[in-house]
């Protein structure tokens, strides 16, 4: 079946990716900061499975899958250490928490 | 006919996931920001059938929206949803510097797309029925990609390890590092 | 032959090694012994060596010896290379013989001092030096030499470093000394330069070269000999060493290193004869000294110091015989007067030794009667030292004296100095003996020697600089005048200050200048003639001077006369000290306050700081980018990438 070419996949990750990496630089709770981690890396999985597909080569989703496996552990460390902070009672800012300043 | 339909799902599939991806980074309010995400999830759910990726997109949405954003609204019911200002704090040349880094991101790799690999692009290869079922990934990930899997293991494991320590009661007493920030 | 010229060079070394290693673990007898037994064993080895050359004609009588190159640069090689020859047998024996005595004497005189140790690793370094010296076999085996009896000398001026005196006076030695060693440096420089060979004898031969560069290499080697056997110009260091003790002035600074610039000259007799006229000029400069220092004697007051211008003074004539060509007889005065010298001193530190440690001569009158032989020895000393028949002196001084009036008009210039000189060493030598030893013990003298309670040590101490000499004395017979340790040599040099003269009497039986005669052959020979005037001339001043100084100091019967102008000169000894240091000391000192002032504390040490201090900046600066801000961090990373995608689709 024919459907949108490959481009039109990949315009939208990156849209997703750039939107992703807005979100990080610019939102101070590390909880959205997780959250818009997420979104760039189900930007850069769609750009793999749209390639797989154009390709042919099911690599592609391999490689989809682990991102997936990668960013599920991620997540786990990274809310175990928002947990950790909060469980300290320290104020959920990343514009705070600075003491490795030089 | 056909046609037509799967330009009609992708537009819907695509339009919805770009807007849960601007909802996720913009609202104030994490759980609501965790519930666009489970929304963006689930259209790239669709969009992966579209690029027969059945096996990932059936894992995208167990996995992810099942898993990670379950553990996501844990966090967010346990953490009371402290809300911040989105769009305050922080140096203002900091904003503008992240705007415009994101921007030309995104401008590199559509001029890239446009540019480098335009004629390329358009032919499609042919796949068969088998392209993206399980048997299929399963096979490659215990043939060609045997050390991905393992490796991705490792990490599964220690990422667990990593859970379990964060989650440890400490011997510090709580009162010391409350000033600290 | 040669083994035991090396054993000879070496001994004394391994010696002082053995007593640095083992520091505290030997006591300060062993050391004593330890040091003297290898001096022994070199004299032994020299005698060895002297045997062996005797058993051979004179024209083979020159063995070169090298243990291994040590500098090479190009073409140009240096080794250490030691020779046994004549002239270096000679002085082998001399050095070690003498030395062992003196290294002897020091067990008893050192006795008692916390850092016997020391002395005795010190005095056995410097018999090696002085050994390396002579046995040298090129100019740096020399030069090494040259340089390590400075080093000995010192260690040992300032052994007692706790004196500020003697600190200062080692410094003064040394610097001096340094001077000498520059031209001498200078020299070799030069000979490098026009690609001669270091080693002797080929060295000397300088043929083909322009006089400038004779003359300056002979004038080099002239300064270097200046410097090191105190004369004119150079001569200030040594009466200031006498602050060393008594044994060191005996040994380093009357029979053996000071005679080192006689060797020099001796040995290097062929570049002298090549530059007559700086020849001349160390002759000059020898006659000069010479009535110097015999002038300067007259009013010292240290018997010490009295003893030190006497040796600069014979030194002089030891010099005028090598710059007029008599290299034998140098060579000969340089052995007697190593004898009566040697004898002086030691008979002079027996003195010190009982009276704790006074050194002035005018509290010490009458002491002859307390310790009679003591008396005799310095009596024969003195003798032997004026040159009266039949001791020592008489045989070595007279052939120089002789050999100046065959010298030209310049050499009787030099005759008559040299007389002059005769006369005044009867003076100021009688001078000290009926100053110090005849007559009426003197209040001082009675109250540390006649009395049976003996307070000796610091604690007991008379005159001004005691206290700060240490001087253990708790083994001190009274009965005799000293410990045998300290009489035995004394006694020896004693007999060798009678007859060690009777070895060569010129016009008769020289078997000295003919040993020497392969090495050094002289260029003037008196007629017996002028060998019978200058004989009885020099002893009839010689017995004049005694007479007049028996006649002022003895009985009394003359007095002193004021010459207020004259006494002030001789007692400033010729203001040399102070115009050396108007002349070099205050400019150098002026210009180091300057230089640090203007340069060292605003450049050197600001610029330290202000490196420093850059860094700290940079160090700042560069903090700023560690905000802390993981915001910060990700814009960073943000950006990088940006960039990099750019620069890598552009470079595809």
């Amino acid at each position: 079946m024919r459907g949108p070419e490959v481009t039109w996949y990949l315009a939208v990750a990156a849209f997703l990716f750039a939107t992703g990496a807005l979100g990080v630089l610019l939102r101070r709770s590390p909880l959205i900061v997780l959250l818009s981690l997420e979104i760039m890396l189900n930007g850069a999985n769609l750009a793999l499975i749209a390639f797989a597909r154009h390709h042919g080569e099911a690599g592609g989703q391999i490689f989809a899958l682990a991102v997936m496996a990668v960013a599920a552990s991620e997540v786990v460390v990274g809310l175990g250490l928002i947990v950790a902070l909060a469980r300290r009672r320290l104020d959920l800012d990343v514009d705070k928490l600075s003491t490795l300043r030089g | 006919m056909g046609n037509i339909l799967i330009w009609a799902v992708w537009v819907i599939a695509a339009f919805s996931c770009l807007a849960s991806g601007v909802a996720v980074v913009s609202f104030a309010n994490p759980f609501f920001s965790a519930l666009a995400l489970i929304g963006n999830l689930a259209s790239l759910a669709v969009l992966y059938l579209l690029l027969s990726a059945e096996f990932v997109a059936a894992a995208q949405v167990l996995v992810y929206a099942g898993a990670v954003m379950v553990m996501f609204l844990f966090v967010t019911a346990y953490l009371g949803g402290r809300a911040d200002a989105p769009w305050a704090g922080g140096p203002g040349w900091q904003q503008l510097g992240a705007v415009l880094a994101a921007g030309a991101i995104l401008v590199e790799v559509i001029v890239v797309i446009g540019l480098k690999a335009g004629g390329r692009l358009s032919e499609q290869s042919p796949v068969d029925e088998a392209f993206g079922s399980p048997a299929q990934i399963g096979r490659l990930f215990l043939t060609d990609h045997l050390l991905a899997f393992e490796i991705t293991s490792v990490v599964l494991l220690v990422a667990a390890v990593g859970g379990v320590i964060l989650g440890a009661h400490s011997h510090t007493d709580r009162q010391e590092l409350d000033a600290g920030a | 032959m040669i083994v035991a010229a090396w054993i000879c060079l070496l001994a004394p070394l391994g010696a002082a090694l053995a007593i640095t290693l083992c520091g505290t673990a030997i006591s300060r007898r062993v050391a004593g012994y330890l040091a003297t037994a290898s001096v022994l064993g070199s004299f032994a080895a020299a005698l060895v060596v002297l045997a062996e050359l005797w058993s051979e004609s004179p024209e083979e009588r020159q063995h070169a010896s090298t243990a291994f190159t040590w500098l090479t640069g190009g073409s140009f090689e240096v080794g250490v290379r030691i020779l046994a020859d004549p002239l270096s047998v000679f002085m082998m024996l001399v050095v070690s013989g003498v030395g062992f005595l003196i290294v002897a004497y020091s067990i008893g005189y050192m006795d008692g001092d916390d850092e016997e140790r020391r002395y005795f690793a010190y005095m056995a370094l410097f018999v090696f030096s002085m050994l390396l010296l002579v046995q040298g076999g090129n100019f740096v085996m020399l030069l090494a030499g040259w340089g390590l009896v400075g080093l000995s000398s010192y260690l040992l001026i300032g052994f007692w470093h706790e004196r500020p005196e003697a600190v200062a006076a080692a410094k003064k030695a040394f610097v001096m000394n340094a001077i000498g060693d520059a031209t001498m440096a200078l020299a070799f420089f030069l000979l490098i330069q026009h690609g001669h060979t270091l080693n002797f004898p080929g060295a000397f031969d300088l043929g083909g070269e322009s006089s400038w560069f004779v003359n300056l290499v002979a004038l080099g080697l002239l300064g270097g000999a200046v410097a090191k056997s105190a004369q004119l110009p150079l001569q200030t260091w040594l009466p200031d060493a006498m602050e060393g003790p008594t044994p060191v002035s005996a040994l380093i600074h009357a029979a053996t290193m000071v005679t080192a610039g006689v060797y020099l000259i001796v040995r290097c007799n062929g570049v002298f004869e090549q530059a007559p006229h700086v020849q001349e000029l160390a002759a000059g400069l020898g006659a000069a000294t010479l009535l110097m220092a015999g002038l300067i004697a007259l009013v010292q007051t240290d018997i010490k110091r009295v003893i030190a211008y006497s040796t600069m003074s014979q030194i002089g004539y030891m010099f005028v015989g090598a710059g007029i060509g008599t290299y034998a007889n140098a060579e000969f005065h340089l052995m007697t007067h190593a004898f009566f010298k040697a004898l002086l001193f030691l008979a002079a530190g027996l003195v010190i030794h009982a009276l704790a440690g006074e050194q002035d001569i005018r509290r010490m009158g009458g002491i002859g009667g307390l310790m009679p032989m003591t008396r005799i020895a310095f009596l024969i000393g003195s003798l032997a030292l004026v040159g009266i028949p039949p001791f020592a002196g008489f045989f070595s001084k007279d052939p120089i004296i002789a050999a100046a009036l065959d010298a030209g008009w310049f050499g009787e210039i030099l005759f008559v100095a040299t007389l002059i000189g005769t006369f005044l060493t009867g003076l100021y030598a009688f001078r000290l003996f009926f100053l110090v030893f005849p007559g009426e013990p003197s209040p001082f003298v009675r109250e540390h020697l006649m009395h049976g309670s003996h307070a000796y040590g610091p604690e007991g101490a008379h005159g001004e600089d005691d206290a700060s000499r240490p001087h253990g004395h708790d083994t001190h017979e009274h009965a005799g005048e000293g410990p045998f340790s300290m009489t035995a040599p004394v006694a020896v040099l004693a007999i060798l200050s009678v007859v060690g003269g009777w070895i060569q009497f010129a016009p008769f039986w020289h078997p000295i200048s003919n040993w020497l005669e392969p090495v050094a052959p002289p260029l003037v020979e008196p007629t017996n003639t002028q060998e019978v005037i200058a004989s009885v001339a020099a002893v009839l001043l010689g017995l004049a001077g005694m007479a007049l100084a028996w006649l002022v100091y003895a009985e009394r019967r003359l007095a002193v006369p004021r010459l207020a102008f004259g006494r002030n000169l001789l007692e400033h000894k010729f203001y040399f000290d102070e115009l050396y240091d108007y002349a070099f000391f205050r400019p150098a000192v002026g210009t180091a306050r300057f230089l640090r002032r203007a340069i060292e504390e605003p450049l050197v040490l600001g610029s330290i700081g202000g490196i420093a201090e850059t860094f700290r900046d940079l160090g700042g600066w560069t903090r700023r980018a560690q905000t802390g801000l993981v915001r910060t961090y990700a814009l960073a990373i943000a950006a990088s990438v940006a960039v990099m995608t750019i620069v890598f689709v552009a470079v595809r």
